[in-house]
C-alpha cells in the first residue's frame, strides 16, 4: 500500500474539517448552544495500533470504557465501510447530560442518553461520510446508528484485524466540557484499493482538488 | 400492498413511508390512531400536508437527506422531544406524546423511498425520570451517611481521648461481668491490663471477703437493670490494701436487653481512712481510746431497748479514781495521762470484749456489762476491777498507785431507763467514795 502524500493528507483533513463545521452548526441549532468541533488530525493506522493508542490516551481515566457509535455504509460498486465514532464513556455521559440539562450521576448510560448519543454520532458520521462520498464520487447508503459501550481492548474485536482504518481525531467542546473523540472508517481490502484509487485520482490532479470539497 | 398494510398495521410502532417525490405512500394503523387521520386522507400528500405542517423542520431535512443521499438519521427524544403532532389514543389533544424517530432510506422496486419509524418513549422517559430521582435520593442518602460517619468518627475520637485522659478509672463490662474495656487509669488502679482480666468476671479480682457480696450486688443490678454503686476493699497486686468505689449504669442492646454496664472506678482509700478516723474521734476519748461519754450513753440506751425484748440483765458501773489528783499534782499532767491510759487498758482487760468501757470525764470511767448475772457475779467483777486498778503503775522513774470507787446499777432491778440507771450508779459510786453503805 502506498503512503499518502502530505498534500493528499492535508486535502483529506480539509475535507473533514468542512464537514465537521457543518455538523457543529447542526448541533448548535438543536441544543441552542455554541458547540465547537476542532480541526481533525487524519491518519491511517492498523487496528492494533489504534487500540494501543486509545489505551494510552485513556490511561488514568476512570474505568477506560468507551462508547462507540457505529454506522455501516454501502456503495453501489461493492465498496463498503463501517464508520465509527468513539468517545470516552464518562466524557460522553457528561456532554450528553449537559445537553439534556440533567447532571444526575448514574453510573452507566441510560436508554434515552444512548439514543441522544446515537443522534450526535449520526450527525458527525453523516457529515464526514459526505466528504468521503464526495471523494469517491459515489453515493453511500447508511444504516441507522448503533451505540455500544465497551472496554478498549474489546472495542474493535468484531472488526477484521487487517482492516485499514482511516482515523480522524476530533475534539468537541461545549460550555466548560471538552471531549476528545475519534472518527474511524474501517475498510476491507477491496474497499481500501478502491478508496486509494479514488483518492489518487482526485488528489493526483491538482485541478481536481476543489471537486473534493 | 394489502399484505404490506396488514404487516404495517400489526407492529406496535409508527410507520410512514414516503416515496421518491416526498409523498406519503404508507401510513400505518399506529399512526392513524395517534395522528387522528385515516390513511385514506393522507396518501399522496407531503409529510407537511399529512401532519398539518406542524412538524419539526429537522424531520423534513433528514427525509430529504435520506431520499437524496441515502443517509439514515436518528432523531432522539432527548434532542427532539415531540417532533410530530401525535397524541396518546383517547387523550385530549393537549400535549404531544413523547417520541423518538428513525429515518432510513429504503429501496422499493428500484425507487429510493424513505421510511419513518416512530417510537412512543413515554414509558422510557417515566422510567428514567424515576431512576434519576432514585439516584439523586441515593446520592443524598450517601452524603448524609458519610456526614454522619465523619461525625461519628470525630465523636469516637473525642471520647477515646477523653477516656484516655480521664482522672477516673473507666470500665465497661459485659452481662457476665467480664471487662471489655478499661482505660489507662483503670488499669493502673486495678494493677491489671485488660488482656489479663478480659475473661474473668471482675468480682473475682476482689479479696475473698468482698467477692460474694459484690457478685450478688452485680447480679441484682443486671437483673433489675438498675444502677450499680458499691464500695469494696481491693488488694492491689503491689500489696497495698485499697478501698474502691465502682459506679456503673446498664448498657442496652438494640433489642433493649441489658448487654453490660459502663461506669467508673475510683480509689476512695484516703476518703475511707479519713472517715473512719473522724468517726473514731467523734466516738472515742482521744487519750485512752475508750468510748466517750456521748457514745457510751447511746450504747446504754440501745442496750436497754434491746434488753426489754430479751429480758436480759444489764449492769452499769461508775468508776472514779481515788488519789489521782495528788499524782497529777506531784508528778505532772503527763504522769496523770499515763495513769489514765493504764487504768483504761486494765479495766478493758477485765471485762469481756463485747462489754462497753468509756472515759466518762476527768478520772471517771463507766462500764456497761451486757450480762450482769447475779449480785455475786457482779461483785466479783467489781472486785476484779478494783484489784486491777490498784496494781502499781510504772511511770518510768517511779511507781505509783491509785485506788477507785465503783458504783453499780442493774437493769431492770434498779431502774428501767438510762437516766435512772446513771443516777443510781452515780449515787452509789459517791457513797462508796465516802465509805458509806448506800
Amino acid at each position: 500500500m502506498r503512503a499518502f502524500s502530505e498534500l493528499e493528507m492535508d486535502a483529506l483533513t480539509e475535507a473533514f474539517n468542512l464537514s465537521l463545521g457543518e455538523a457543529a452548526a447542526t448541533f448548535s441549532a438543536i441544543v441552542r448552544e455554541e458547540i465547537d468541533l476542532t480541526v481533525p488530525v487524519v491518519e491511517f493506522v492498523s487496528r492494533e495500533e489504534l487500540t494501543r493508542r486509545l489505551q494510552s490516551a485513556q490511561d488514568g481515566c476512570a474505568d477506560g470504557r468507551m462508547c462507540r457509535i457505529n454506522q455501516h455504509f454501502q456503495a453501489d460498486e461493492g465498496f463498503s465501510t463501517d464508520a465509527l465514532l468513539l468517545f470516552p464513556e464518562q466524557g460522553s455521559l457528561e456532554i450528553v447530560r449537559r445537553m439534556l440539562g440533567d447532571d444526575t450521576s448514574i453510573e452507566h448510560i441510560t436508554e434515552l442518553e444512548q439514543d441522544a448519543l446515537a443522534e450526535i454520532g449520526n450527525i458527525i458520521i453523516n457529515s464526514c461520510m459526505n466528504s468521503l462520498a464526495g471523494l469517491i464520487g459515489s453515493e453511500m447508503v447508511g444504516s441507522l446508528p448503533r451505540v455500544q459501550c465497551r472496554s478498549i481492548p474489546r472495542l474493535l474485536d468484531d472488526k477484521a484485524p487487517d482492516n485499514l482504518i482511516l482515523v480522524a481525531r476530533i475534539g468537541m467542546s461545549m460550555s466548560a466540557h471538552n471531549l476528545s473523540g475519534f472518527v474511524l472508517f474501517l475498510m476491507d481490502v477491496p474497499s481500501i484499493d478502491n478508496f486509494m484509487a479514488q483518492v489518487s485520482r482526485v488528489f493526483g490532479l491538482p485541478e481536481a482538488l476543489p471537486e473534493a470539497k | 400492498m394489502n399484505c404490506d398494510s396488514l404487516i404495517a398495521d400489526s407492529v406496535s410502532i409508527g410507520l410512514v413511508l414516503v416515496d421518491g417525490t416526498g409523498r406519503v405512500c404508507l401510513w400505518n394503523g399506529w399512526i392513524e390512531l395517534r395522528a387522528a387521520r385515516p390513511s385514506a386522507q393522507v396518501l399522496g400528500l407531503t409529510l407537511g400536508e399529512a401532519f398539518g405542517a406542524r412538524i419539526d423542520p429537522r424531520i423534513v431535512l433528514v427525509v430529504r437527506e435520506a431520499l437524496d443521499f441515502g443517509w439514515s438519521s436518528r432523531l432522539s427524544h432527548a434532542l427532539h422531544p415531540m417532533p410530530l403532532p401525535l397524541f396518546q389514543p383517547g387523550s385530549e389533544h393537549g400535549e404531544r406524546m413523547l417520541q423518538a424517530v428513525d429515518v432510513t432510506p429504503v429501496d422499493i422496486d428500484g425507487e429510493r423511498c424513505c421510511l419513518l419509524q416512530v417510537r412512543d418513549v413515554t414509558e422510557t422517559v417515566r422510567r428514567e425520570a424515576l431512576l434519576r430521582q432514585q439516584a439523586r435520593q441515593l446520592r443524598e442518602d450517601i452524603q448524609r451517611l458519610s456526614r454522619a460517619q465523619a461525625e461519628l468518627q470525630r465523636s469516637e475520637m473525642r471520647f477515646r481521648e477523653l477516656a484516655r485522659q480521664a482522672p477516673a478509672g473507666l470500665f465497661e463490662a459485659d452481662s457476665d461481668a467480664c471487662c471489655v474495656f478499661l482505660n489507662e487509669r483503670c488499669e493502673q488502679l486495678l494493677g491489671h491490663r485488660l488482656a489479663q482480666v478480659a475473661g474473668t468476671p471482675w468480682p473475682e479480682l476482689l479479696p475473698a471477703v468482698e467477692e460474694a457480696r459484690i457478685r450478688e450486688r452485680w447480679l441484682l443490678a443486671v437483673e433489675s437493670a438498675t444502677r450499680f454503686a458499691e464500695e469494696f476493699r481491693y488488694s492491689h497486686p503491689d500489696g497495698s490494701p485499697l478501698w474502691m468505689r465502682a459506679e456503673a449504669g446498664p448498657l442496652r442492646d438494640p433489642q433493649g436487653h441489658i448487654s453490660g454496664f459502663i461506669g467508673t472506678i475510683q480509689d476512695v482509700t484516703e476518703f475511707h481512712e479519713r472517715a473512719s478516723r473522724n468517726e473514731f474521734r467523734a466516738n472515742h476519748d482521744g487519750l485512752t481510746s475508750l468510748l466517750n461519754r456521748d457514745r457510751f450513753e447511746r450504747h446504754l440506751r440501745a442496750a436497754i431497748s434491746g434488753a426489754r425484748e430479751v429480758t436480759d440483765r444489764l449492769a452499769l458501773l461508775f468508776i472514779d479514781l481515788d488519789g489521782f489528783k495528788s499524782i497529777n499534782d506531784t508528778h505532772g499532767h503527763l504522769a496523770g495521762d499515763t495513769v489514765l491510759k493504764v487504768v483504761a487498758s486494765r479495766v478493758r482487760r477485765v471485762v469481756r470484749s463485747e462489754d462497753r468501757v468509756a472515759r466518762y470525764g476527768g478520772d471517771e470511767f463507766a462500764v456497761l456489762l451486757y450480762e450482769a448475772g447475779d449480785e455475786k457475779t457482779l461483785s466479783a467483777i467489781v472486785a476484779k476491777i478494783t484489784h486491777a486498778v490498784a496494781l502499781p503503775i510504772n511511770l518510768g522513774h517511779c511507781h505509783v498507785r491509785v485506788g477507785c470507787s465503783i458504783g453499780s446499777a442493774v437493769y431492770p432491778d434498779d431502774s428501767q431507763d438510762p437516766l435512772g440507771l446513771l443516777t443510781s450508779a452515780d449515787r452509789r459510786m459517791y457513797a462508796a467514795k465516802r465509805g458509806q453503805p448506800f
